[in-house]
């Protein structure tokens, strides 16, 4: 994505500057600071409390001790990550690149979950350091994987996300098992600013001077790379020491703050995309206006939180609350973007070699899929140990049967629609729940499960396809007027995402036992399958998977871009309108059943193409193939492993999916 | 995460076991996928056949243990079902918040919801039904009648032992993390037991429906209270208080030292009020007699 890719509107209304916008927020936080100083204890004695040690008065003591490290900590770290955010969107010419996507808050959180289970008493050494180390690990495992590709955009951003997933799934399998012990680090992964005194102030800001010097002794050279790759290059700059050492700050920043306050995704991505669409175009500009912007943003937002959420019995954390309120922001600003046009999209077809016969590959998928199938059917673990059953036992096999038949359907459905999605954006991130239907959807359900009291499976389903129905809503009303436009799609699907994440974060940290239904329904289990949703299910996917294979022409067509695609008379905005309602039919039936399974709408596209499935029509069945495959072998493990507890089918797949896609990423 | 499951290898040999000792029971087989339930089957001397969890159950409930024999059954949100319908248990006992599974658990054997903490009811008094309920159907009413007196007897002696003192409100936390703390208040076990004990709760703020609130510790700030930490401390959360800040202000200005408590299941039923208001007074004493 090119730095310009975002303009001010057409229309040249009462402007709004870069400048301005900080003046309005910086008016904001001051007045909310002063009114609540006022209402606390008064100004001037408010104020003596930021500098002097307190006397014994209570009010003092909070003030000092937890209100104004509060307020720095939020300036500190709203700074930080739009400072990290715009780094990152200048390296990778990303705007939907956000301190989070390089894997580097998931990283810290598995590093500080597996530090709080195996070795604790890491954590009393700093446990600044124990996440540090583990984003660290996590941004050197996706340089890595970038490595061979001279860390170019497109592979980073795919392997962060895939780093991401992977992370976070192993994450979700530690906290299905240790709920209890690990719900303190809830709190953290939402982002909460609230503080015990000034350390973590006085850890974080000398810190954050030495990257805001690093970053403008950067300034030049970085802005090489507003040019093009070749122009770049002709001047005679190293980019892959460049890029190494623009992320590699933006990281050391994001670790820093994501350390200390925990996941604050939204700052990184919405300071640096305001500013640009304020008309701050030079990246000196943009670094500085938003790094004050993000910094003002997030004392806004959580002074305002502190001021409303008193009367609530839960903590609402201000990581979860920006994410939140980001959203809409989003979505308001999508229609605004003018996005990179209709280029042909970068590095969709460059994975994998094609297969000389396609159809022979398919019939070995298919045969594998099958003897799976069976084995996952009779053999498992009793009571008394393994024990292969007989195909007749029906009283054993009505457990098992609906589960394998769901995990092959959901598998077939989200590797259709990811195939679909994939081809339609020609972005290799795409996947259905970066369209935020599975998030939608997702939301609802947790609404029922929380709001309603003990709600009953039917109640379940009724709420989880209107949540997808309200997102598809919300998707083509936004986007039928720019023609369904890539980018565009991937946007209002990331903001929607965002407000799932907030949600969940929200009612994870709050410490409802309830919790552990939700972690195990977001995981992505086959467990509350029965057989007549498994049939329908089943029948589902093979219904829509016959709706798309029609399709193939355009599918084939669409990936070389909208000129191209008009030239050779494809019905743009239709073809498109069109493909998304398939792909949001085929992800809302997939979530309803076994959750937002995203993994295998990601990978088996991925695996279908490393494998050597390269026409779309080939392309469609061997990613149907590969996506049951993997579902089905991923449930049965997930039975088997640790036996009687049973790891859900969806974190199993991206454990599997993701390892194998990591090596076969390495190889490119 | 991975440890080998050391129960695999004997688990066949113990099934086996029962079976053959399967004589027709006096009291039915149950299974249950809730602690609370679990502790009152324990306490009622009806240990139940199978118990989702059973290492997490030991170290978070830690008493009454469950025996040896007791069959685990998995996660509690995700119960293994073959597992459970191998078992072929008489009833399965559950609680409202696993009510979505009701459906798939009654193909194994008859489900029983038994409520405890609902919204709006005295808690002591659910508790007491819930109590009774679970020995109507282990068919042992007069244990269960027998656990409640004993219980509340218990308390009785235990309000008798801090007669003549005069206790200040407690405020009871347990930590989350360095920055944030359960608080425990009305609708919980804690609150319940502090009401037969005729003690006073300092924290009057709103709770979920769990009987805690979720708050920052600069909630606590103004609280004219003895503290009352419920352990276990998060890795490393010692450490960070130790080092000062608004938490050792707190702890300056309150009143008396800290009472710290070994941790209790605080979603319990009897006998984790009876042990956690052992506790508790046996801490008030202990720091009185300091």
């Amino acid at each position: 994505m090119p730095s310009d890719a975002l303009v001010r509107p057409r229309r040249p209304r009462p402007r709004l500057t870069p400048g301005r916008a900080c003046l309005v927020l910086g008016l904001a936080v001051l007045t909310l600071a002063l009114v609540e100083l006022d209402a606390r204890s008064g100004l001037g004695p408010g104020l003596a409390a930021l500098i002097g040690t307190p006397d014994e008065a209570t009010g003092a003591l909070v003030l000092h001790f937890a209100w104004w490290p509060r307020l720095a900590m939020a300036l500190l770290a709203g700074g930080g990550l739009a400072l990290a955010g715009v780094l990152m969107q200048q390296v990778l010419r990303n705007p939907l690149a956000a301190p989070t996507t390089l894997g580097v808050a998931s990283g810290a959180n598995l590093a500080l979950m597996s530090a709080t289970l195996l070795a604790p008493g890491l954590l009393g050494l700093g446990r600044e350091w124990v996440a540090l180390a583990g984003g660290g690990g996590a941004m050197a495992l996706v340089f890595a994987l970038a490595w061979r590709r001279g860390l170019a955009p497109v592979v980073v951003v795919l392997g962060g996300l895939v780093v991401n997933l992977y992370f976070g799934a192993l994450s979700m399998v530690l906290l299905l098992f240790h709920q209890e012990e690990l719900k303190g680090l809830l709190i953290w992964g939402a982002g909460s600013l609230s503080q015990n005194g000034w350390q973590d102030a006085a850890f974080l800001a000398p810190r954050l001077a030495l990257g805001a010097l690093a970053a403008a002794w950067l300034l030049r050279p970085l802005a090489v790379l507003e040019l093009d790759e070749a122009g770049a290059k002709s001047l005679g700059v190293s980019l892959k020491h460049l890029r190494l050492a623009g992320l590699g700050l933006a990281v050391f920043l994001t670790g820093c703050v994501v350390s200390v306050v925990g996941i604050i995704g939204f700052i990184g991505l919405a300071a640096p995309n305001i500013v640009r669409l304020a008309g701050a175009r030079r990246l000196g500009a943009r670094l500085v206006w938003s790094t004050l912007l993000g910094a003002l943003l997030l004392a806004t937002t959580d002074l305002l939180l502190q001021r409303f959420s008193g009367a609530l019995p839960t903590l609402i954390p201000t990581g979860a609350t920006t994410a939140a309120l980001g959203a809409p922001l989003l979505l308001w600003l999508i229609p605004r973007l003018r996005l990179g046009g209709e280029a042909p999209p970068r590095e969709a077809r460059a994975i994998g070699t094609r297969h000389p016969a396609p159809g022979r590959l398919a019939i070995w998928l298919a045969l594998s899929l099958t003897g799976l199938a069976v084995v996952a059917l009779l053999a498992g673990q009793t009571g008394t140990g393994w024990h292969w059953a007989a195909p007749t036992d029906w009283e054993l096999l009505q457990w098992r049967l609906p589960r394998t038949l769901a995990a092959a359907g959901c598998g077939v459905m989200l590797a259709i629609a990811g195939t679909l999605i994939q081809r339609l954006t020609g972005n290799p991130m795409a996947s259905p729940e970066l369209l935020g239907i599975s998030g939608g959807s997702a939301i609802a359900l947790m609404g029922a499960i929380f709001l309603l009291p003990a709600p009953d499976n039917l109640t379940l389903v009724g709420a989880g396809t209107l949540g997808a129905l309200v997102t598809l809503a919300v998707l083509v009303g936004l986007n039928r007027k720019s023609g369904f436009q890539p980018e565009r799609l991937l946007l209002t699907g990331v903001a929607i995402t965002a407000l799932f994440d907030a949600v969940r974060a929200v009612v994870l940290a709050g410490g409802d036992p309830r919790g552990q239904q939700v972690i195990a329904w977001l995981s992505g289990s086959t467990y509350y399958v029965d057989l007549p949703s498994a049939l329908t299910v089943t029948g589902a996917a093979l219904l829509l998977a016959l709706a798309a294979a029609p399709l193939s022409r355009w599918l084939d067509i669409l990936p070389l871009g909208g000129a191209t695609a008009t030239a050779l008379g494809l019905p743009l905005a239709r073809s498109r309108l069109v493909l998304l309602l398939l792909v949001a039919l085929l992800t809302a039936g997939a979530t309803l059943v076994v959750g937002p399974l995203s993994f295998v709408g990601l990978l088996a596209p991925h695996l279908a193409r490393l494998l050597g499935f390269s026409r779309a029509g080939a392309h469609l069945l061997g990613a149907a193939l590969t996506g049951a495959l993997l579902m089905v072998l991923a449930d049965w493990l997930g039975r088997q492993w640790l036996f009687p507890e049973e790891i859900p089918a969806g974190l199993v797949a991206s454990l599997l999916g993701g390892a194998y896609f990591m090596w076969g990423l390495r190889r490119l | 995460m991975f440890r080998p499951r050391r129960v695999l290898p004997w688990l066949a040999g113990l099934l086996a076991a029962l079976v053959a000792t399967a004589a027709p029971a006096e009291t039915p087989r149950l299974a249950t996928l809730d602690w609370t339930l679990a502790e009152t089957l324990v306490a009622l001397e009806a240990p139940p056949r199978a118990v989702a969890q059973i290492e997490a159950y030991h170290a978070w409930v830690n008493a009454p243990r469950l025996p040896e024999t007791t069959i685990d059954l998995g996660l509690r949100s995700q119960p293994n079902l073959e597992l459970l319908a191998s078992l072929d248990p008489d009833r399965i006992l559950i609680s409202p918040m696993f009510a979505n599974l009701t459906p798939r658990l009654e193909r194994i054997a008859p489900v029983e919801t038994l409520p405890l903490y609902s919204p709006g009811r005295d808690t002591w008094t659910e508790m007491r039904e819930l109590t009774l309920s679970v020995g109507e159907l282990v068919d042992r009413p007069e244990a269960a009648t027998r656990l409640i007196e004993a219980t509340e007897a218990r308390l009785e002696t235990l309000k008798a032992r801090l007669d003549g003192t005069t206790p200040p409100p407690l405020l009871m936390v347990q930590f989350m993390d360095s920055r944030h703390v359960r608080v425990f208040g009305d609708n919980g076990l804690f609150q319940a037991v502090l009401d037969r004990l005729d003690l006073d709760n300092a924290w009057n703020g709103p709770t979920n429906a769990w009987g805690f609130s979720l708050v920052g510790i600069e909630a606590l700030a103004g609280l004219d209270a003895r503290l009352v930490v419920v352990e276990p401390y998060p890795a490393g959360v010692q450490e960070t208080l130790a080092e000062g800040g608004l938490w050792g202000h707190l702890v300056e200005t309150s009143r008396g030292t800290p009472l710290m408590l070994p941790p209790v299941w605080s979603f319990g039923a009897l006998p984790s009020a009876g042990r956690f208001a052992e506790l508790l007074v046996s801490a008030l004493e202990s720091a009185d007699a300091v």
